[in-house]
């Protein structure tokens, strides 16, 4: 390579941004903030626990058999996964056609549309949970409004009930779905649609043979990153389940406030392998769909 | 295969006509194309035979069939598309076998109807190819297989050649044009672009502002042109504007045009570059005068020659290119002659300046 005549490599500017300079800092951060707290817990979470010396050294996959083999961390976990795929499921139904009409809208409320789907997200989660828990509530405005149309002779109680965080998680992922999957429909022509249109391909077989195999990427990223989301709520099942109903992060956070580091460990460790699993087998199966 | 008829056909947004009143009768294994400016209502009416922009007023036939409000799907129509709207996740043996698959054909005879389609365009080796992976040219022929691989009872072509470079472009036209013969498919093509209109067409239907001006072959076009609009859209001219009386055009810069007879008031002289002779010395012809060399483009196969004839009046000619013969240059005192048969328009039209070729 002859850089003679450009001058020194020292003042050009692609040296200056080199690659490594750019991701520098991110990856600094990344090893101090995450990737070391990471090998802590996974240390802890070979560690015994006892009530009176809280964490003993050990070096023992007790806390995971403890998880496996206990019906009432197994169900935790089973509702988790459960709440998690009916939440992406119904995102990406509701989803779908919101951001297909984004995508294709040529209105000049576009804009004010994906700021009336972004908005959400400047409320925190926990402030939401408490708007819905005055919707849900037996007193709440969904009861009452049942009640005075004489839908329904009781209140209604949604609230601490599995359909309530489910609900609650929705609503904090469909924008995310949404504004995933318009950026890829909005980069998928117009004109193949027509064209299957004018092959003689009605509106859903277009829809099957064409823009579902070719939203196909867009589909992965927003279900991965909405099944994450699901699986890590916090805030939402624990302010809109209630006490008497259990999802994984809650749980991991419990067992950290009964000094029990050792089992939360493994828990964290748990619910993260799962979500990490899934998100790699919904990726693979996308990419050999997409090939086949 | 079959005859296509518009009848009164019109596209109105609100106050604004897309197309306004468009007939056309295209007979069967006819090759008509809709010429015009961008905005010129072209493409709706293409998009209207497709299916694809509901007409506000007026019937679409297809071989004598009211298809006026069936949905595209139930249309058979074939459209070839200016991007050619591959699909980038299909091979090209299964972009073809798409609309085949659509309307139940054996497997057997997908794969045979799809073989012949992609040899009749020369590209049976590239079944198996993505579209991503074939030039531009390549994917304009299978943009075309695919539309004629359904045998639809029209073939719709939206512009199908600017996306190709120059060189290409001539070649596709006449391939294009030979395999429409051949099939002899009643064919509608959209295009801005009036050479490549004037060489594939067997008639040509020049529009503007949503309506059409004029139909006919390319030689009617040329000769007798019935607005200054397509005088100046098809071929190219120059126009001399002044007031007509009696077959005569008094121009704002003086001059006196002989001309074929108009309505006498407010009116442009359209004249062919090619029928505009210049020479040192005054040559014979109705009408003749001096004027000054402002600008000559020297083209190879020609030169065009701009002629100021008065301080308001220009003419362009187009002067073959001779062996050893006399090149102008700018700053000659020069004469330019032509005939009496100049066509003269009412001038009412303000868009295009005096003296422009267009």
């Amino acid at each position: 390579m002859s850089d003679a005549g450009a001058g020194g490599r020292a003042d050009r500017p692609s040296t200056l941004f080199s690659a490594s300079t750019l991701i520098g800092p991110a990856t600094l951060l990344v090893a101090i903030g995450i990737l070391a707290p990471m090998l802590f817990l996974a240390r802890y979470s070979l560690n015994l626990y006892d009530p009176r010396l809280l964490m003993i050294e050990a070096f023992s996959p007790a806390n995971y058999i403890a998880f496996f083999s206990d019906p009432f961390y197994l169900g935790v976990f089973f509702t988790t996964l459960r709440v998690s795929f009916v939440c992406t499921a119904v995102c990406i139904v509701l989803g779908f056609p919101l951001a297909y009409l984004l995508a294709r809208t040529g209105s000049r409320m576009k804009n004010l549309m994906i700021i009336g789907i972004v908005i959400p997200l400047f409320v925190g989660n926990a402030v939401r949970a408490a708007g819905w828990m005055t919707f849900f509530g037996s007193r709440g405005l969904l009861s009452v409004t049942l009640m005075d149309l004489g839908l329904r002779d009781g209140p209604t109680e949604i609230m601490f009930t599995e359909t309530a965080v489910i609900i609650g998680i929705i609503a904090v992922n469909l924008p995310y779905m949404v504004l995933t999957l318009q950026s890829v429909l909005e980069g998928i022509d117009r004109n193949l649609e027509e064209a299957a249109f004018s092959l003689g391909a009605p509106p859903w077989t277009m829809f099957r043979r064409v823009l579902w195999p070719l939203a196909l990427p867009g589909i992965a990223a927003g279900t991965i990153l909405c099944f994450i989301l699901a699986m890590n709520a916090y805030a939402t099942p624990v302010l809109l389940g209630g006490p008497q109903f259990r999802m994984m992060a809650p749980m991991v956070y419990n067992q950290f406030q009964l000094n029990n580091w050792p089992l939360a460990a493994a828990l964290a460790f748990i619910l993260m392998a799962t979500t990490l699993g899934l998100t790699v087998v919904a990726g693979l199966m996308t990419r050999q769909s997409f090939r086949g | 295969m079959a005859r296509l008829q518009l009848e009164g056909l019109s596209k109105r947004y609100n106050e604004f006509y897309a197309a306004r009143d468009i007939h056309l009768d295209v007979a069967e294994g006819e090759m008509l194309v809709l010429l015009g400016p961008s905005g010129c209502g072209k493409t709706t009416t293409l998009r209207m035979i497709a299916g694809f922009v509901e007409p506000s007023e007026g019937v679409i036939r297809i071989g004598g069939e009211d298809v006026t409000w069936h949905p595209p799907w139930k249309r058979s129509t074939g459209l070839v598309f200016q991007n050619y709207a591959l699909f980038p996740h299909l091979t090209v043996a299964r972009n073809l076998a798409f609309g085949l698959e659509m309307r139940r054909v054996e497997k057997s005879e997908i794969d045979r109807r799809v073989h012949d389609a992609l040899a009749m365009v020369r590209l049976d080796h590239l079944a198996d190819r993505l579209p991503r992976q074939l030039s531009g040219g390549q994917q304009q022929r299978v943009a075309l297989a695919r539309a004629l691989v359904v045998r639809p009872d029209v073939l719709l072509l939206d512009e199908p050649l600017s996306n190709l470079d120059a060189k290409l472009r001539e070649e596709v036209r006449i391939e294009i044009r030979a395999l429409q013969q051949r099939l002899g498919i009643t064919t509608v093509m959209v295009t801005h672009d009036q050479e490549e209109a004037l060489s594939m067409a067997d008639r040509l239907v020049v529009m503007k502002e949503g309506e059409v001006r004029q139909i006919g072959s390319q030689q009617e076009l040329y000769e007798r042109p019935v607005d200054r609009f397509v005088a100046s859209f098809v071929g190219r001219s120059s126009f001399l504007r002044g007031r007509l009386a009696d077959g005569i055009l008094r121009t704002e810069g003086g001059l006196e045009v002989r001309c074929s007879d108009g309505p006498n008031g407010p009116a442009a002289v359209a004249i062919r570059p090619e029928r505009v002779t210049v020479a040192r010395e005054a040559p014979s012809a109705e009408n003749v005068f001096p004027g000054e060399v402002e600008h000559v483009s020297y083209l190879g196969g020609s030169i065009d020659v701009r002629v100021r004839l008065s301080p308001k009046d220009v003419v362009v000619a187009q002067m073959p290119n001779v062996e050893g013969g006399w090149l102008p240059q700018a700053g000659d005192r020069v004469h330019a002659g032509w005939s009496a048969s100049a066509k003269a328009f009412a001038d009412t039209e303000t868009e295009e300046g005096t003296a422009q070729v267009s």
